[in-house]
């Protein structure tokens, strides 16, 4: 009974907090018009991109151009629900140095509702639309399309976003120990760019760093093995157990961080 | 001229007084050409000849690219539009410095840095790939062409940095404006990977008298339309010069700010 | 309702090298004590003043009081909790207030974070409006609510802050310089805002502020701080009687007195025609006002305290 109520509750308060995040979005018309269509941009060049690589070979190791689209794609759609959903991170130093940070830690909810999902950003969720009716687009062109692969994929796109959220969480806990870096977060998206295209297309030492030191090739390439059908099962259990284990470390280093903070000013 | 020197120093300290920020920052740079640069190292690597390109010069671009690009785009005009809206700016303009200059100062620090940096970061991406780099040639010519790139990135940074003047929320066109450049200004890509026709249509815009076509240059890699690119060129100068000192006249008389 | 014994809080500050290697892998750090040791208790229904220069500890001291903070060591006790644990109930019933820190949110009026606080406090309808309508019109704001709160200037969105904070009526209230940056006549409606509110909700206060202004309109009782240590606790008047050795004896001097044929006995603390200004150790006190009255012609003489910001200056200067 007593956890149902506070379910409800914390539900209530996230959908607060993205109500006014919407709000205080749509006083800034223009600034929104301008940011969608930059990252549309952005996108519909990649694609172009890949599209002329694959205009001068007919495949890329391996990988035909709807196999590789498939690739980028998955790594749009983690991606971009990531930044739906934790736009709010990229605020948190500017918080942190105001001195706002302290006015949360002393509210009667957890503070991950305020600093990790309280600015839902809406403008996220229209490309994240967008990126799935295209995926669907590039999943339906593929020569073998099974249900089982289709589900696999769904489950391995959550858990992938479950890595996205340990990563961020990780990026909180660092803003408030390191207190000279305010960028750490883009150091995580630059990282994890690298998602965007088949791992196996690298060499070696690439393709080690960013498989075992930086697991993106687990979070971003996996899902779409799975779905074109060339994967084998032990990285699948691999990447599950990996993902929850990076969650539990993530929020470990987050209760440190709160121990050891030292507030602004005063 | 010992101001400017003081303003270009005091910068580079900047830089350095948040180390652990610099180093991260450095890696960011690193990160992101090693994600592109061994993209092509893959793509090329089973073709002689990708769109014109054999492996060695591709790669070559991309490194040339990179080091250009670095000091022709790297800017500290972002700050403009900050220091507008937060009325800081008020204290430059009272200061017996030239506005422009001030900021060429500053910029010129930041570009410092950049090419320092870069260059140990090619040689780094360079000698992990096991590659040779092409030699530079047609110096002359790539100074000229390099230095127009630099004065039309310069202006063009300073026309959208002066859009602080009439908006707060200049970071939406800064922002289109860094991804455009970012994709379409060549160090994603040579620029005449392109379908012909894309090729010539981009070719009437400033974006590749940026850096791409003075790394060409310096690749040797000239084409027949040498002259008309320098005319254009030149006439882009000309033009973003222009606009730029318009702009900065305009915004003079239209300016407000608000205190906190 | 508060005890604290043997609080301690000290910060590893990292030294800068200024080598880049050493200052990333082999960082060496030096502790700073920012409380020492310091015990004190806080009944129901007080309203205490924390006072001490820059870096003595204020802050810090309501920060662990509050659970912003981890101390080093040390037992803390509110109202049964342990702040940092940072218990739901704990929290709902303390209130944080600082100047020139925001809760609301910028870009929308103050009413929508009311209705984010009214959740998050979960406070039914009926009490809500009810707390808002009070607060607002003891405050005399009620038109500002509505605004976006980026328009108001800085002492209307002080009156917001403390309505946001004090919508769910807080037993436990904590200050960190709440009229810092304001004008003086925000400054005195905040302080006559505070005094009504303790006495209609029995809220205890805690305060802490540069302004002697504030304090004194305030603060029956106040604790001094100075170097992380309690060099005070007690009631403000009684610091007057226990650390001020000296009396202020101010005299004018009358119209029909020629100044040039005035001779001082003793050199004042400050003369200027006609006023003139002794400072006296309160043992003299009576036979330097007997001499005043037998060799100066005045019109006017008062015999003063000295200022208590002075006292408490002094009393930071010693410790």
């Amino acid at each position: 009974m007593i956890n149902k109520n506070k379910i409800k509750r914390n539900w209530k308060i996230f959908w607060l907090f993205s109500k006014f995040a919407l709000k205080t979005t749509f006083q800034t018309r223009w600034g929104v018009a301008f940011f969608i269509g930059g990252k549309l941009m952005r996108f519909f060049f990649l694609l172009g991109f890949l599209f002329l690589v694959f205009s001068k070979t007919k495949s890329l190791y391996g990988y035909s151009f709807q196999e590789a689209a498939i690739f980028f794609m998955t790594f749009n759609l983690i991606d971009n629900a990531a930044q739906f959903l934790f736009r709010e991170v990229y605020r948190f130093r500017p918080l942190i140095t105001s001195g706002g940070f302290d006015l949360v830690l002393i509210k009667p909810y957890h503070p991950f509702l305020r600093i990790l999902l309280g600015g839902v950003d809406y403008m996220d969720l229209l490309t994240l639309v967008l990126y799935l009716l295209i995926t669907l687009y590039f999943a339906f062109q593929l020569p073998y399309l099974s249900f089982i692969n289709l589900l696999l994929y769904l489950l391995l796109l959550t858990n992938g976003l479950i890595i996205a959220t340990a990563f961020h969480v990780i990026v909180l806990a660092l803003g408030i120990l390191i207190t000279s870096v305010d960028h750490t977060i883009m150091i995580y998206r630059d990282i994890t760019s690298i998602g965007r295209f088949p791992l196996d297309i690298y060499r070696e030492p690439i393709r080690f760093v960013f498989t075992f030191v930086f697991p993106i090739a687990l979070m971003m390439n996996l899902p779409a093995q799975v779905l074109i059908g060339k994967f084998n099962w032990e990285l699948v259990v691999v990447a599950i157990v990996f993902a929850f284990g990076l969650l539990g470390f993530s929020m470990l280093l987050w209760k440190k961080a709160v121990k050891h903070y030292q507030s602004w000013g005063g | 001229m010992n101001k400017y020197l003081t303003i270009f120093n005091v910068t580079i300290k900047e830089y350095f007084a948040y180390r652990l920020s610099f180093v991260l920052w450095r890696f960011r740079t690193l990160i992101n050409l090693i994600v592109i640069f061994f993209f092509w190292f893959a793509v090329s690597a089973k073709y002689t000849n990708f769109a014109g390109y054999s492996q060695p010069a591709l790669l070559s671009y991309i490194l040339y690219a990179s080091l250009i690009s670095d000091f022709v785009i790297g800017t500290r005009l972002g700050d403009i539009a900050a220091e507008i809206n937060n009325g800081n700016i008020i204290n430059i303009i009272l200061k017996p410095i030239g506005f422009f200059n001030y900021y060429f100062a500053r910029d010129l620090a930041d570009k410092f840095i950049n090419i320092v940096f870069s260059f140990g970061e090619i040689l780094i991406v360079a000698y992990i790939a096991r590659i040779s780099l092409s030699t530079p040639q047609n110096l002359i010519l790539f100074v000229l062409f390099f230095l127009c790139g630099l004065m039309i990135s310069y202006y063009m940074n300073l026309i959208i940095a002066f859009l602080g003047f009439w908006t707060t929320e200049s970071w939406a066109p800064r922002f289109i404006f860094t991804i455009l450049i970012s994709l379409l200004s060549g160090n994603f890509f040579p620029l005449d990977m392109l379908p012909k026709t894309l090729y010539q249509i981009a070719l009437l815009t400033p974006i590749p008298y940026l850096f791409f076509l003075p790394t060409k240059i310096i690749l040797g890699r000239i084409d027949n339309y040498l002259i008309l690119e320098a005319m254009m060129a030149f006439f882009w100068l000309l033009i973003s010069r222009s606009i730029a000192h318009f702009i900065w006249k305009k915004g003079n008389k239209s300016f407000s700010f608000w205190g906190r | 309702m508060i005890s604290v014994k043997n609080l301690t809080k000290t910060y590893l500050v990292h030294k800068k090298q200024n080598n880049l290697l050493k200052d990333i892998f082999f960082r060496q750090y030096k502790k700073v004590v920012a409380l020492d040791d310091i015990s004190f208790d806080i009944r129901d229904n007080e309203l205490v003043g924390f006072i001490g220069p820059n870096g003595a500890g204020k802050t810090t001291t309501l920060k662990i009081l509050s659970g912003i903070l981890y101390p080093t060591s040390g037992n803390i006790n509110i109202l049964g909790y342990i702040p940092f644990s940072k218990n739901p109930e704990f929290l709902k019933q303390i209130a944080f207030v600082a100047g020139q820190r925001n809760q609301l949110i910028w870009d929308l009026p103050a009413s929508d974070s009311f209705k984010l606080n009214q959740e998050i406090y979960e406070i039914n309808e009926q009490e809500y409006k009810k707390n808002v309508a009070d607060l607002a019109e003891i405050l005399n704001c009620l038109k500002m609510i509505d605004k976006p709160v980026k328009t108001l200037s800085l002492g209307e969105r002080m009156k917001m802050e403390l309505i946001a904070a004090l919508l769910h009526r807080p037993k436990l209230v904590f200050l960190d310089e709440p009229t810092i940056g304001l004008d003086l006549f925000s400054q005195q409606n905040i302080r006559h805002f505070l005094k009504t509110y303790q006495q209609k909700y029995q809220a205890t206060i805690i305060l802490t502020s540069h302004y002697m202004e504030d304090v004194k309109a305030l603060a029956k009782r106040v604790i001094i701080i100075n170097h992380g240590k309690i060099i005070y606790n007690d009631q403000l008047k009684n610091i007057i009687e226990k650390y001020s050795s000296e009396k202020i004896i101010k005299i004018t001097l009358d119209d029909n007195c020629d100044e040039k044929n005035l001779t001082l006995k003793e050199k004042p603390f400050f003369y200027s025609f006609p006023e003139i200004i002794y400072k006296v150790d309160k043992k003299t006190l009576p036979e330097k006002i007997k001499m005043i009255t037998e060799t100066l012609p005045f019109s006017d003489l008062t015999v003063e305290d000295k200022p208590i910001e002075e006292v408490i200056k002094e009393m930071f200067r010693k410790s």
